[in-house]
Parts: C-alpha cells; structure tokens; sequence
C-alpha cells in the first residue's frame, strides 16, 4: 500500500519557447522549487504531464496543484483541468505584466534585468499561492 | 542563397522538451534557442511542446507542414514521440544524453540557470543540430 | 500481494524488491541458484540522476566483497559501484552498453548489472539488509537529506 507523503502543492509550469514569459514562467517556478517553498512544493513536467507520465497524473490527482501560464493559451491550466481536475490556483504571467500576449522584452533564453525582476515577482505570488492552498487543505 | 531542394518559404521547426526538472531538459531548451535564434536564424524555428500536445491547431500547422527536429533532454523522450504522436514530421531527433556521452566531461548540475558546464553542451548539441538543420535543407 | 515495499516522495514511487538482499549503497542482490544477480535499487537510481555509461570489471575477474566492481556515470556525477559478495564475475549485462538508461527505467528488471558466482554466500548474506531493513534505511534518508529528487 501507498503512503501518502505530508502536505505538499504540485507546480505545472509552462516552459513556452514562444516568448520571454514561458521562460519566466519556468524561472519563478524553479526559484519557488528551489529556494521559496523547497520542502512544500513540487514540480510537474507539463509536457510529461500532458503526454501521460504517470507519475505527474498520479500526483495532481490527489494533490492540490498551482498552474503558472506564460501566456493566454493557458496549456497549464486547461492540460491540469483536463486531467486532473481544476487546479487550486491558477497564475498567468501577462496578467501580472499587464500587457496581453507576448511581450516586447528582449530575449527569451536568458533573461535580462527587467525579466529577472519579473520572474521575482511571479516566484513571489507563486509562493503566497501555496502557502494560502496548504491553509485551507484539509 | 536559395538553397535546392527545400522550399524558402518553409523552416525547419526545433522542438526541445524543455523539462522543468532536469538540468538535461534545460539544455535541450537552450540548445534550441542558440540555433533559432543565432546559429540558424530564419531558416528553423520553434514552438512549444506544450502547445502540440495540446492540440493547438496553430502548432499541429507548423509540425505537420515543416520538417521537424525534436530535442529530449533524457530517454523519455517526450518531444520525439509526441511531435510523432501529433502527426509532425520528425526529420531528426536529437537526446541532450547522447550529447553528454561524447562529451563525457561536461556534467551540468544546474537547472534554473545553467553552469559553465550546461553552456558548454547547449554550444555543443546546437552546432550538432545545425548541422543537421543543413543537411535537411540541402535535400 | 505486491513484490515491492513502496512509499512515495513528491511524486516519486519509490520501490523496494523483496527478497532481494542490499548494501547500504543501495546495491541489490538476488540469490539465483548458485549464483547471484546485482543491480542498483530504485532509491539509487533516482538519487543518481540518468544513467549515461556503465563501466563493470571485466568477466572472468575475481573480486572480494566491497571491492570496486565498477561505475555509473550520470549526467551530474560518477557513482562508484561496490560488490556486495565475494566471488567471480561470470556475466556483466552487455544491453547496458547501448542502454544504459534501463537502469533508471528498470532497476531491479532490464537494468541489471552482473552476475556472479559466489564464494563466500552464507557469510556475505550476513552483511548485508533485508529488503524491509533497507527500505526502512531509505525512509530515513528520505526523512533527513531532504532530497529534490529528479524528474522528467
């Protein structure tokens, strides 16, 4: 029999190659993973998730999960909802920007002073989102 | 130049697995950028796997009509069989841990931000896929 | 009834195959007749990251237990690899040269490493876990290192 581990939150993050807030959006996750939130979260590999990886399905389905979008085509949110059902929160990082689709900010692989305060910023909003998921769960 | 073969109108389209958990799906997404963005800019492109998988009818487009190389970072190889799955033309596939084996010094650890080591294979793996990026265009 | 005692990690099912004796480096052994086959166990293989080259002592070569049989290279580290018995390395698993990865997919299946032919078996036993000591052993490490296992 499984033991269920302690309370943790699953984050889905898009890694969009398409622009610089897919990479945003995979950054602030893996600073959430790595130094916010090390021992209450982990990351879910959406492609792996998407595609039917086992172990990524078989932990959204009993966890709460947070889905971090770069942009309006929302693959976190809608692939977390189609296979595990809705996510506790859902953050997208165009509206935290305030601009619409894809941005004009520069580089989309590394990420430049502007972008990396951004990430910062997503990183944070993504850690109060799991910490307000792990009050409220039963 | 126009090159024989290939129409100019079409790209060859670089689709990286970009997993988030492994320091190998990092360099799959960086080796992608190097050549769309600099190595072979203009003539290849990408898109996110995320969107193939699902079901974006903007990303099954480009795959199905463009010849297309995928880039796992590890032997799941989510981007090879998922781009297949969707119907994409997978011309060439390419696995960030066969890179590592020819080169068996370099040993990434980071995944966020990659190390002196990453960069070194992303350089690596891009002039491997931009080579074949060529060859794909001289057919 | 299950041939693994299992618990889960973040997402990770973590297997351990009964029956099967360990070190506590996390290399397996099964006693297969006269002989015994090794591997390394799941716990190892998640915690060492993906497998890029086996490298294994030659067949025909005699080794005391907890000598050096061999190493995994992954794409973060070389992990030395330890017999756990004494005896004479009969078979080393040739797949793995172009497969490594069957020891992260498959531990305790595809991906084994050798079979040897033991010397010394009742006595090397002795040194070494149970299945359900060596899962326990994991749960702790589990407990105290905290690890951020890899994933996909």
């Amino acid at each position: 029999m499984v033991d269920l581990p302690e309370k943790k939150v699953g984050v889905i993050s898009c890694s969009g190659e398409g622009c610089v807030e897919g990479t945003i959006s995979r950054v602030a996750t893996r600073m959430v993973l790595e130094q916010l939130r090390p021992d209450q979260t982990v990351t879910i590999c959406l492609p792996l998730f998407l595609a039917g990886g086992e172990e990524e399905r078989a932990f959204a389905r009993y966890y709460p999960t947070i889905t971090v979008d770069g942009c309006e085509k929302l693959c976190a949110k809608v692939g977390t909802e189609r296979y595990s059902g809705k996510a506790a929160s859902s953050i997208v990082v165009t509206d935290l920007t305030g601009n619409p689709g894809c941005s004009k900010l520069p580089s989309r692989r590394q990420l430049d002073r502007e972008a990396l305060i951004l990430a910062e910023k997503v990183a944070q909003r993504i850690a109060q989102e799991v910490d307000e998921v792990l009050k409220h769960w039963r | 130049m126009r090159r024989m073969g290939y129409p100019t109108e079409k790209k060859v389209v670089v689709i990286p697995c970009s997993g988030i958990g492994k320091a190998l799906g990092s360099v799959s997404r960086d080796a992608t950028y190097e050549v769309v963005d600099n190595l072979r800019k203009g003539v290849t492109e990408t898109t996110c796997l995320a969107l193939i998988v699902s079901g974006d009818e903007e990303a099954l487009r480009l795959v199905r009509d463009n010849r297309c190389i995928t880039v796992d970072g590890c032997p799941l190889q989510c981007a090879e069989k998922n781009v297949r799955f969707a119907g994409g033309d997978v011309a060439a596939s390419f696995r960030v841990v066969d890179a590592l084996r020819e080169n068996r010094k370099l040993k990434p650890k980071t995944v966020t931000f990659l190390d002196h080591d990453g960069q070194q294979l992303s350089a690596v793996l891009a002039r491997d896929i931009a080579k074949k990026v060529d060859e794909l265009v001289e057919k | 009834m299950s041939e693994y005692l299992q618990t889960v990690f973040d997402k990770f099912e973590l297997r351990v195959r009964k029956g099967y004796y360990y070190t506590e480096d996390g290399i397996w052994t099964n006693v297969e007749g006269t002989n015994v086959r090794i591997g390394v166990s799941d716990y190892a293989q998640r915690t060492g990251g993906d497998v890029a080259f086996v490298d294994l002592i030659r067949e025909g070569t005699q080794v005391e237990r907890q000598a050096e049989i061999g190493t995994l290279e992954t794409a973060k580290t070389t992990v030395s690899l330890h017999s756990p018995i004494s005896g004479t390395v009969g078979q080393t698993n040739a797949t793995l040269v172009g497969k490594p990865e069957l020891v992260n997919s498959d531990p305790y299946g595809d991906g084994w490493l050798a079979i040897l032919a033991p010397s010394n078996l009742e006595d090397d036993l002795k040194g070494l876990m149970s299945a359900e000591e060596y899962f326990q052993l994991m749960l702790k490490k589990l407990e105290t290192e905290h690890k951020k296992l890899e994933s996909g």
